[in-house]
């Protein structure tokens, strides 16, 4: 596939735990197009955050390749897939994951000093008005609701205007409306920025709105669902 | 029913093992087992001194003059009482040995000694032999070190005043060796009789004859005193019982633990930060299990019960290691310490040390608990479902406030009235307080202005140090518990520096610019004439000064005992020089009243030092009684005069006009004020032609003292140092404490494109920016404590050490980054999808 963006051979994962190794994925093929919407959907422990993770070099498969941009992730160091995630990816989690030390600003303005952005607060301070947060620049996590934060987490993702976004359950830890508000800008801002979206989530609605679903079972894509 | 229910929440609670409250259990044993040790060898050498008084004093009994021997009233009355009587005549005098063209000198305190020395105990010679053999016919033995500088051997001669004599033995330990006070020269023992045409006990030589006792069991000490100074009142006699054998040593030894206690309570302090900050840190980790409790119903204080239980139960724990080690760590080390006392100590458990150390501990575990604690009462149901851990600073309700207030009293109290050093407890107890108060103030305007630099134009683009400064600056408790642990450790150790440098200095530094190179005692009057032009007459000699001196004690203010209008001046704590000067000597500068006229020749006079007759209470006109060589003078105060004891030079608390000493046989003393190449040429011509006279280098009398404070100074630095090795454990706990919050950080930071290298700096700088913090603070408060010691307690002038205050802040710096840097390898090594998973 000539626009290929994320390209998955043959992956495997296998974790160390106290009762020894557990496989969590198992031999999975799969590719993402450039502009496309992914969504992976698959019951408690199928291995679809597993996969996320692969895909944005947070995790190292066990064997196979995961290919983004043209880059072997596999066989990138720590520092380099950092460098990689810092120009070319967001990451969006269910718990936000926001550094609790950290103002809203400073955040989101984190992965743009990273980069060496020169004007990293304005355009945080953009993003964060963009979704809905310019009164709150100031705030730390701890003063702020659960969608409140995943907010500041989307425009910290979306602030670097990265080609791939990867979205772990999202709404998972927010009520109705707020995940749907949520959602409707994680969907704009992929509108808007012309990213690559690959949304994990259990929601059915939520994945009708993606080009293509994959379904995963026991860490393998179960070819049979559509 | 509630307290049941707290304590069955508690036990529950701690199956849970004592994960977390490593620290908690380590600052409160480490600072209870400082504390125990200290106690446990102070009343280790107390009891020492109490079982082996005798023995330490030479009899069960002394009697003392000075400038004569006991008359043959006083003999009678002594040998009445006593199975034995026993004199020991004590004076300085200089060794000298000759070989050759070279002369070798040095200054030495001779004890003359009877047939009867010892009367208890053994002296323990090198080589092993009698005394009575070491000491027959011209023999003497002495110190080891006295020998070496003088590179004598047994068998080897040795000259005291005009008479040879051959070094028997090496004195190892004498039984009387602490009995004495501070002397010049290490001690040389020969017999009384032998010293007989040495020419060194003349007329007006100063010496002190000691009368040592065996009296039979069952001696009243107390009434054979009151007996004895009755009926030789005013006869210059000094009494000393076994009952109190060494009081300079006993009360040394008092002052030092009582000193190393407050330093131990510093390090308690220290100690209860660190117990603090794990209180607070287990019961963030607690919230959840708080906030379900109280959805369940517990009112807040059943919670409280039983977290302040379960703290409790640690408390106890804590303070258990620390008595065990404070109790077995001196007996370790007994011989070490046996060693390097001149005394036999006895080390055992000492149950009152013990008790000492537990009830400072526990006080400080409540004081330093009781805040955290009543967080736990604050924690809302609603916690479960906001992430409230770390966010919040609340004050303590009133009840808590008020009992934390009312514990710290107590425990400054019990520190005050146990230690006995009331005002310097009240003092450290203030200084501790003010270094607290003003580290949290620091630690506060460091997070405000952290938080504004973070957010500084300037730092935008340096990303390592504004997520540092963010860091330092953000919200939960890390920055303010690592700066006041480890800044009450460093403020305790800059104190220290400062005042060792501070001393040092007074003692070495200013002194010899102004002093004089030699004292000079016991000149005959018939020496004087010719000792003066031989001085004179030398070019190397810049200055010469001589007066005439006797020794005398005040004994009566206006006709009441002098103890009871001067309390414990230390002008009256012994004999004090006396000396006398028709005219006002040069340079002698009257406060208030006139000198006597040159010829005068009514009642006795006498000019006093201005600054001491003021801290006695002395006005002009007042009548002082002085005993002299066993007589009594009455004078008159006719002037106060300014006298400087701080250059070294001659300096008489008391002038008498010379009619009121006439007859009194007196020698002079002189400061020689010589270029050093002129001093030892010098000092080798006058030995030669005046034997019996004693030179002594100010120098190494400089020296000695400064061997005494460094002695002093290194005690106090191993008490400063344990309050360090708490903070450093702090500290230590801190980082630990911080680690999952890093390991955390340090997954977000990678996941939004952070590499390791910018990890590590961000880490790096945060810790320096505490360390440096607690650093500065530790100067100021270092600076400030280290001025009030010199100006009020030592009366010095205060110089501010830059070099022992850098030491500080780098050693602040260097400890938090090692600290810091030694807990981050979990954190850069951490996958971040594992650790995020984790959190999810």
């Amino acid at each position: 596939m000539a626009d290929t963006i994320l390209d998955l051979s043959d992956v495997t994962l296998t974790l160390k735990g106290n009762a020894g190794p557990v496989g969590i994925l198992h031999g999975i093929t799969l590719a993402v197009a450039r502009g496309e919407t992914l969504g992976l959907i698959g019951p408690s422990g199928s291995g679809k955050s597993s996969l996320l993770m692969l895909m944005g070099g947070l995790e190292r498969a066990t064997s196979g390749r995961v290919h983004a941009l043209g880059h072997d992730l596999s066989a990138l160091g720590e520092d380099a897939l950092a460098r990689f995630r810092r120009q070319h990816m967001g990451v969006v989690f269910q718990s936000f994951h926001l550094i609790p030390t950290m103002t809203a600003l400073e955040n989101v303005a984190t992965p743009l000093e990273l980069a060496g952005a020169p004007d990293a607060f304005d355009r945080a301070a953009e993003e964060l008005r963009a979704v809905g947060l310019g009164a709150r620049l100031e705030h730390y996590p701890a003063q702020m609701s659960g969608g409140e934060q995943q907010r500041v987490a989307l425009a910290r993702a979306a602030a670097p205007r990265p080609d791939i976004l990867l979205a772990d359950e999202p709404t998972g830890n927010l009520d109705g409306a707020n995940g749907a508000a949520i959602m409707d800008l994680l969907f704009g801002l992929r509108d808007r920025h012309g990213a690559t979206l690959v949304l994990v989530t259990h929601a059915r609605e939520l994945a009708a709105r993606c080009d293509r679903v994959v379904r995963l079972r026991d860490g393998r894509i179960d070819e049979g669902a559509a | 029913m509630s307290l049941a229910a707290s304590a069955r929440i508690a036990r529950r609670e701690l199956r849970g093992g004592l994960r977390g409250f490593r620290v908690f259990l380590t600052c409160l044993a480490l600072g209870v087992a400082a504390i125990a040790a200290v106690g446990t060898v102070r009343v280790g050498i107390e009891d020492g001194l109490r079982a082996n008084g005798a023995m330490i004093l030479g009899g069960d009994a002394q009697m003392s003059f000075t400038y004569r021997r006991a008359s043959a009233a006083e003999l009678d009355w002594m040998h009445s009482h006593a199975d034995a009587v026993s004199e020991v005549i004590d004076f300085r005098s200089m060794a000298v040995v000759r070989r050759g063209e070279v002369t070798e000198r040095a200054l030495t305190q001779i004890k003359a000694v009877d047939d009867l020395y010892p009367l208890y105990g053994r002296v323990e010679l090198a080589p092993d032999m009698p005394i009575d053999r070491a000491l027959a016919g011209d023999q003497v033995v002495m110190a080891r070190d006295l020998a070496d500088r003088l590179g004598l051997v047994v068998g080897d001669r040795v000259q005291f005043g005009l008479k040879e004599f051959t070094l028997s033995a090496i004195l190892m330990r004498a039984p009387d060796d602490a009995g004495g006070g501070f002397a010049l020269g290490p001690p040389t023992l020969v017999r009384r009789a032998a010293l007989e045409g040495a020419g060194l006990l003349a007329p007006g030589t100063l010496f002190d004859s000691d009368y040592r006792m065996r009296l039979g069991g069952g001696a009243d000490l107390a009434a054979l005193q009151a007996e004895a100074e009755a009926l030789f009142r005013n006869s210059g006699l000094r009494w000393r019982d076994a009952r109190d054998a060494a009081p300079g040593i006993s009360r040394f030894v008092n002052r030092m633990g009582a000193f190393l206690v407050l330093v131990g309570l510093a390090g308690l302090a220290v100690g209860g930060v660190g117990v603090s900050a794990a209180v607070r840190a287990y019961l963030d980790s607690k919230t959840e299990v708080i906030a379900i409790l109280k959805t369940l119903g517990a009112e807040s204080r059943v919670i409280f019960a039983a977290y302040l239980m379960q703290i409790g139960v640690l408390a106890v724990l804590g303070i258990a290691i620390g008595l065990v080690l404070g109790a077995i760590v001196p007996q370790l080390l007994a011989p070490v310490i046996e060693a390097r006392l001149p005394l036999p100590v006895q080390l055992g458990v000492q149950v009152e040390p013990l008790a000492e150390a537990a009830l400072y501990g526990g006080l400080t575990a409540l004081i330093f608990t009781l805040w955290p604690l009543s967080r736990s009462g604050q924690i809302r149901a609603a916690a479960l479902f906001r992430e409230e851990a770390g966010a919040a600073f609340a004050l303590p309700g009133w009840r808590v406030a008020l009992v934390t207030v009312v514990l710290l009293a107590v425990l400054i109290a019990a520190a005050a009235v146990l230690s006995g050093v009331t005002w310097l407890t009240l003092w450290a107890a203030g200084g501790i307080a003010g270094a607290l108060a003003l580290l949290v103030v620091v630690a506060w305007a460091l997070k405000h202005l952290a938080r504004r630099a973070a957010r500084a134009q300037a730092l935008r683009g340096r990303t390592a140090l504004r997520l540092a400064l963010g860091a330092v600056g953000g919200p939960g408790g890390e920055a303010t518990s690592v700066v006041l642990s480890l800044g009450l450790g460093l403020s305790v150790l800059a104190a220290v520096g400062q005042i060792d440098a501070n001393l040092r200095n007074a003692i070495s530094g200013e002194l010899p610019d102004v002093a004089p190179s030699y004292f000079v005692v016991d000149i005959q009057p018939d020496q004087l004439p010719g000792f003066l032009d031989r001085v004179r007459g030398d070019p190397g000699v810049t200055r010469v000064q001589s007066a005439p001196m006797l020794r005398g004690v005040i004994t009566r203010i206006n006709g009441r005992p002098a103890r009871e209008v001067a309390g414990d001046h230390w002008v009256l704590s012994s004999d004090r020089g006396v000396t006398s000067s028709a005219k006002p000597p040069k340079g002698t500068v009257l406060t208030q009243g006139t000198w006597w006229p040159a010829d005068y020749a009514g009642p006795p006079q006498v000019s006093f030092a201005a600054k001491e007759a003021e801290e006695m209470g002395l006005k002009l006109g007042d009548s002082l009684t002085v005993n002299i060589l066993g007589r009594d003078i009455d004078a008159m105060i006719s002037s106060f005069r300014t006298v400087d004891f701080s250059t070294a030079g001659i300096g008489f608390v008391m002038s008498m006009d010379p009619a009121a000493l006439a007859g009194a046989p007196y020698t002079s003393i002189a400061t020689i004020y010589a270029e050093p190449a002129t001093e030892a040429p010098l000092l080798r011509d006058l030995a030669s032609t005046y034997p019996n006279i004693t030179a002594i280098r100010v120098r190494d009398v400089i020296d000695r003292v400064a061997d005494l404070m460094r002695g002093l100074a290194a005690a106090i630095t191993y008490g400063a140092l344990a309050t360090l090795v708490t903070g450093l454990f702090v500290l230590i706990g801190a980082a630990a404490a911080g680690e999952r919050a890093r390991v955390y950080e340090a997954a977000v930071l990678k996941t939004v494109g952070a590499v390791r290298g910018q990890v590590l700096a961000y880490f790096t700088l945060r810790s320096a920016l505490l360390g440096a913090a607690a650093g500065a603070v530790a100067v100021l408060a270092g600076g400030i404590s280290g001025w009030a010691v010199m100006r009020f307690v030592m009366e010095e002038t205060y110089r501010f050490e830059p070099l022992s205050a850098l030491l500080v802040v780098f050693g602040g710096v260097a400890v938090t980054v090692l600290a810091g840097l030694g807990f981050a390898l979990r954190p850069l090594a951490a996958r971040p999808a594992r650790v995020l998973r984790s959190r999810e």
